[in-house]
């Protein structure tokens, strides 16, 4: 009986596939034709080869990666210690996580202007080191990479927090126990069990945390200057400003291609740590 | 002087205490089995005696020096948990290499060991595997092998059979056996399977609510338990109350018949039991020993033998017996109680 029903279900996922193809689909295959052909409208790699003989686009593509790599890394350091905390030894860890949620409530508009605040030449940070005698007059903090990094690291820490966190909770306190019984000191236990074992965990972060430094933009158009432009603000300035669509989604797929690049690079890195994965 | 002695331990959480004032001792080479219901402080002991946790006061003392803070990576001693707890991210060579890589041994050593331990728990070949792609059993076995390869001075072991369908469980006991006494270790084991544990162990030790109520050899406890938890614990279903009479070795029931079970001086009344399968089954006034008049109440049929609830002026008895006739649900009968199988406790 039940194989002659006719499965109705694919009806389900109709209306968001529709959307999906009319605001996504269509719109990211036109920008990727768009990138292919030349001004006569024929085939070409033209445009590729005319942005990357761009010191300009040189200077922005990598400022980009690096400043995204040294964001995924800065939340790696800082939400390790923090994710395993909440995960092994918190008491009260539904208020902790929350806590470490907390930034992703409020908008990054709001965020970046409490930054502008706080590292300005009058802000709070610049006050104490000159107070204390670190620097003799305030030093610019804002409108560069540093801000950006600072930014982004609020930004996506809880995204870290949150991976490692699922995959610890997963991690058997007994297998601690067994490592330490046989004979492993603290830190032999952490680096033999606890971190092989959490890589899908700062996988999974690193991957969320990489692509959402690589593609934000609200942070990077605040708390970054003129002259330290991303591929995100890049794309903005190029289509909004400059008017030049073609070069604006030539970024664009350029952008999207590192993402998929640096992830699987990841995946594969993470592969070789931890082979069971 | 024991191996091991724990000297008055009281150990819990917060306010919880599960252990109190624990008295235990091990001699070297035994294997001593911790036997209790769930809740009752077995786990918690040999967690405590691996370093797991620390007692809120008392002492532990292994080999004639105090352990009582000695840190868990620093006390060689095996522990083979329920769980099996293999590192699921290291093949089976390595996790059995990995008590001896944190030694800092040769990897040339560890290589041989390592394959030598393999072959004794009959997993030669196995090495190269990842736990997930082997079954319970020879898991059971990485874990006994990466506990045994360290050369412990002493193996804990939690409950390792839990987890195993009930063949292996009698196979993998007599495996444990046989290695404890090849290479003569010593060994703490618990389990709530009062079977498992009588097959395997020198002694037992039967916890309750946090005490050991009795250690002896398994046939001692099997065939004179000291409490009635015990008796209960190792089969006895039925209890009687007797008092002394003035003849040695008769004693009173509680309805003034007499009953004849082994002499012992002291108390004025004893409490005693006796084992569902020590009680014969005769019909309504035959002649027995140590009669008792009773109904029965529930009549069971189980192939070899027969279970019966009978009904007494003195309580229930639960029978068994492998008595041909069999009686039915009514039947009036006398029981025959075995005087030498009357335990007082």
């Amino acid at each position: 009986m039940l194989e002659k029903k006719t499965n109705i279900y694919w009806l389900f996922i109709l209306p968001g596939c529709i959307f999906l193809t009319f605001f996504m689909l269509i719109p990211l295959f036109s920008l990727l034709f768009k990138s292919f052909v030349d001004e006569e409208g024929s085939f070409s790699l033209v445009n590729y080869f005319t942005l990357m003989e761009s010191t300009y686009f040189k200077q922005v593509f990598w400022r980009s990666i690096r400043l995204s790599l040294i964001s995924t890394a800065a939340c790696a350091v800082l939400g390790f210690p923090t994710a395993y905390y909440i995960s092994k030894y918190s008491k009260n860890k539904g208020m902790l996580m929350a806590l470490a949620v907390f930034p992703m409530f409020t908008s990054p508009v709001i965020r970046s202007f409490s930054w502008m605040v706080l590292l300005g030449k009058k802000g709070i940070v610049n006050e104490i080191l000159v107070s204390f005698g670190v620097v003799a007059k305030p030093i610019s903090l804002l409108y560069n990479e540093f801000s950006m990094v600072v930014g982004f690291i609020q930004l996506f820490l809880p995204l870290m927090i949150l991976s490692l966190i699922g995959i610890m909770d997963n991690i058997s306190e007994d297998l601690n126990l067994a490592a330490g019984s046989l004979g492993a000191s603290r830190l032999g236990v952490f680096r033999h069990v606890v971190l092989p074992l959490s890589i899908p965990g700062l996988v999974t972060g690193s991957v969320l945390v990489f692509t959402g430094c690589l593609t934000a933009y609200t942070t990077p158009q605040l708390l970054g200057g003129t002259d330290t432009r991303v591929l995100a603000t890049m794309i903005y300035q190029q289509a909004m400003s400059l008017g030049d669509w073609t070069q604006a989604s030539v970024v664009a797929v350029v952008m999207i291609a590192v993402t998929i690049v640096v992830s699987s690079v990841i995946n594969s890195i993470s592969r070789k740590l931890n082979p069971t994965l | 002087m024991a191996l091991l002695e724990l000297q008055n331990i009281t150990a819990g959480y917060d306010k919880n205490v599960i252990l109190k004032d624990l008295d235990f001792q091990v001699e070297e080479g035994e294997l001593v089995s911790l036997l209790g219901s769930s809740g009752c402080g077995k786990t918690t002991t040999l967690r405590l005696i691996a370093g797991f946790s620390t007692p809120m006061s008392g002492k532990f003392m292994f080999g004639g020096k105090d352990y009582t803070q000695v840190p868990l990576n620093k006390r060689n001693f095996g522990f083979v948990f329920q769980s099996y707890a293999l590192f699921p991210h290291m093949t089976v060579f390595d996790n059995v290499a990995f008590g001896l890589k944190m030694r800092k041994v040769s990897p040339d050593q560890i290589k041989k060991e390592v394959m030598e331990m393999l072959e004794t728990v009959d997993l030669g070949g196995f090495e190269n595997r990842f736990p997930k792609e082997m079954s319970g059993g020879q898991r059971q076995r990485v874990a006994l092998a990466r506990a045994l390869v360290i050369k412990p001075d002493l193996l804990l072991l939690d409950e390792p059979l839990s987890n195993l369908d009930a063949k292996l469980r009698v196979k993998m006991r007599v495996e444990i056996r046989r290695l404890q006494q090849k290479f003569g270790f010593t060994a703490i084991y618990v389990t709530h399977d009062q079977e498992e544990c009588f097959a395997i162990s020198d002694k037992v030790a039967i916890m309750n609510h946090g005490v050991i109520e009795q250690m002896d050899s398994p046939s001692v406890i099997y065939n004179h338990p000291k409490t009635e938890f015990i008796a209960r614990f190792v089969g006895f279903e039925n209890f009687m109350d007797l008092k002394r009479s003035e003849t040695s070795g008769t004693y009173l029931l509680p309805d003034n018949s007499r009953i004849q079970a082994e002499a012992r001086e002291g108390a004025e009344s004893f409490k005693a039991c006796i084992r569902p399968e020590d009680i014969m089954i005769v019909p309504e006034g035959s002649s027995a020993v140590n009669p008792l008049a009773g109904q029965i109440t529930v009549s069971t049929f189980l192939g070899k033998r027969s279970q019966y609830n009978v009904r007494t002026a003195i309580g229930e008895f639960e029978v068994s017996t492998d008595q041909e006739s069999v009686y039915k649900t009514g039947d009036k009968v006398t029981l025959s109680l075995t005087p030498g199988k009357i335990i007082l406790l």
